[in-house]
């Protein structure tokens, strides 16, 4: 099983309770809160722990984007994958993901993830994803053509990166008169493609009709066995046989030298599941963003939902785990286990989770898990 | 004739819209707002002595047929003067309310022989020159439906309309409104930029009603759809929000009853 190093970059440099008065972190937060300052110097540090977590052996770097949010200010994944590409040198750069239905020129991103391939010699993993709601509400782009609009943009990122230009693009919702990208990526026909997933059966099943690389976010085991079901029909429509290569699993994860300064750091993952995730259901989901067949699915399963559990509740459902060296590398297996997935990837640093804690679990994640389940 | 409606399903090229029809005289069309058809209202039965009622629910609404391929109010605007075709009407009064008025202004610049009178309440469909309309789709349903009217406790058919859980299948059906409404509206948000400039062609007699405490369309807008439009008139009322209709229901059926009683030429022929 291959692991994967990834930091949202947060941005928790206000006093808590700051945001209380607001209906969320997310959108309604003041941006008055954002230090110029102190960003400078944690995307200085951020790059440092990627470069540190390539040197130590983790198989790949994930990034993600979001928006309007102190929970992540990463607010180009093509760029930073663009930097990690020139900065390390050997692990995947797993984009997990570029925001597809809000993206008003598919080209260009063909074209930025192309030269983000080109940069790092040949080692972007493309993830493609829907946004949760806030990305909708940020970029004003109608929510009720998500779906439509992510398959759509898809499809052109697809065509440019595999039919020759120039050529014309005239679907419902984008309008090319002239594509001919000249920056195409060094990967043929193009970089893998990985999706993640959280309640969509559609999504699922689209990604098993196409053979990409499927990962569940931060759900309860049943809820990713199930999901990943809807995956391996999708798959079974298709007529393609599904192996471990094909899914994945995302988890908190922190570890250290004793079980006990592990514990600690994993309280910082607290903030991420409750505070930055609080807000109305428009936020997150504004209307047309669920499908009924999505909306069924949650009714079905109703986990609870992270923001209302305790640390201890997250620790015991396997959303953080954190422990020693020994510790984490068993509950991985559990999970290679229970899962049968290929790829693991570790959300490792949040909140104020400080650089010398999680530099030191990185290391620790490089020298002694990663040996120890890479064969299983 | 009876004042209850019947309901039809009328097609409109391959669309069927659920339609309400009831009462005797000049023809009325009801456009409904974003939170669907709210059914045969007191409102309605007032007027149905002296109006033959047509009222549609919207496609992608209710009971109605879906239709994904709109883009916009200008589209359920030419969807309805196609309804109105289809309907048999040469002529005809049009009331629209919220989205619905807004509908009612697209068609009656884009073809005003075809409305004798038009009634617009609290309509949307300008951006105000003071305020904000209110982001509704960023409000919870229950929260909107608290500011969306004045006073629950003043609204005779509160009960009726607001006072029961709704089962499942209601409550999908409100989903389906919420989301159709958000498919027409999104972006501009609830207005259209261009729509000033063809507001001078709408010559017809037009009323335009708004609730002085409407909290949802700045009344303001009433004043602006007044001046650009060549002969209407504003009619505020007092202790009233954004539901005129439902909120005030004899003194909004009297306003519309006298201002459709001037001499008309509407007519209507043999379906």
């Amino acid at each position: 099983m291959k692991l994967y190093y990834f930091s949202e970059m947060p941005h928790h440099e206000f006093a808590d309770g700051a945001g209380d008065a607001y209906p969320s972190l997310r959108l309604a937060f003041p941006n008055a809160h954002f230090s110029p300052e102190k960003a400078t110097a944690n995307y200085r540090r951020y790059l440092d722990e990627y470069q540190l977590a390539d040197e130590v052996g983790y198989h790949g770097l994930m990034v993600n984007e979001h928006h309007s949010t102190p929970s992540c200010v990463n607010v180009s994944a093509n760029m930073t994958a663009g930097i990690l590409g020139r900065i390390t040198r050997r692990a995947k750069i797993l984009i997990l993901g570029n925001i597809l239905p809000i993206q008003d020129n598919p080209v260009r991103m063909a074209e930025e993830i192309a030269m983000a391939d080109l940069i790092s010699g040949g080692r972007v993993l493309s993830g493609f994803v829907r946004g949760v709601g806030v990305e909708s509400w940020w970029a004003n782009v109608n929510p009720v053509h998500n779906r439509e609009r992510f398959e759509e943009c898809h499809d052109l990122i697809l065509k440019c990166w595999t039919t020759p230009g120039p050529f014309r693009w005239e679907g419902r919702h984008y309008h090319f008169r002239h594509v001919n990208p000249w920056c195409l990526p060094l990967q043929k026909p193009h970089p893998p493609i990985w999706v993640p997933g959280t309640a969509s059966p559609e999504t699922a099943i689209w990604a098993g009709r196409l053979g990409y690389t499927y990962v569940p976010f931060l759900v309860p085991v049943d809820i990713a066995r199930e999901l990943f079901d809807y995956y391996r029909q999708g798959a079974a429509e298709v007529g393609r046989a599904v192996t471990d290569d094909n899914l994945g699993f995302l988890v908190c994860s922190v570890t250290a030298d004793t079980q006990a300064a592990a514990l600690e750091a994993g309280r910082h993952f607290v903030w991420r599941m409750g505070p930055t995730l609080r807000g109305p259901a428009e936020f997150f989901s504004p209307v047309g963003m669920q499908s009924s067949a999505g909306r069924r699915f949650a009714l079905k399963k109703q986990p609870v939902p992270l923001a209302s559990q305790s640390y201890e509740d997250l620790v015991k459902g396997d959303f953080v785990i954190a422990g020693t060296p020994d510790y984490v590398a068993d509950r991985f297996a559990h999970l290679r286990q229970a899962l049968g997935i290929g790829h693991l990837l570790l959300e490792a640093q949040e909140s104020r989770m400080d650089h010398p804690t999680t530099m030191r679990s990185i290391e620790l994640m490089g020298q002694k898990v990663s040996p120890a389940i890479e064969d299983q | 004739m009876s004042k209850e409606p019947r309901e039809e399903m009328i097609a409109v090229g391959g669309t069927r819209v659920h339609t309400l029809i009831g009462g005797e005289g000049a023809p009325l069309v009801v456009l409904h707002g974003a939170g669907g058809n709210r059914g045969w209202r007191r409102w309605m039965a007032r007027l149905a002595d002296h109006f033959t009622i047509y009222a549609p629910t919207h496609p992608g609404f209710g009971a109605s047929d879906a239709a994904n391929w709109m883009e916009g109010i200008e589209d359920l605007a030419r969807f309805y003067l196609w309804f109105v075709d289809t309907v048999g009407l040469e002529r005809a009064h049009v009331l629209g309310h919220s989205i619905g008025g807004w509908t009612a202004a697209e068609m009656a610049v884009s073809a005003p022989r075809v409305i004798d009178r038009l009634v617009l309440v609290a309509p949307v469909g300008l951006k105000p020159e003071r305020g904000e309309i209110l982001d509704v789709f960023y409000h919870s349903p229950a929260e909107l439906t608290r500011l969306t009217v004045h006073d629950p406790k003043s609204i005779p058919e509160w009960e009726d309309l607001y006072g029961q859980t709704p089962t499942p299948a209601q409550a999908e059906i409100a989903i389906r409104n919420r989301e159709m409404a958000a498919r027409l509206t999104w972006r501009p948000y609830m207005h259209n930029p261009r729509l000033s400039h063809f507001l001078p062609r709408a010559s017809m007699p037009t009323l335009v009603i708004w609730g002085r405490e409407d909290r949802i369309v700045p009344v303001v807008c009433g004043e602006q759809y007044c001046r650009l439009l060549p002969r209407a008139t504003l009619r505020v009322l007092d202790g009233c929000g954004h539901l005129p209709p439902i909120e005030r229901p004899d003194a909004f059926a009297a306003l519309v009853a006298d201002f459709l009683a001037t001499p008309s030429t509407a007519s209507r022929s043999q379906r």
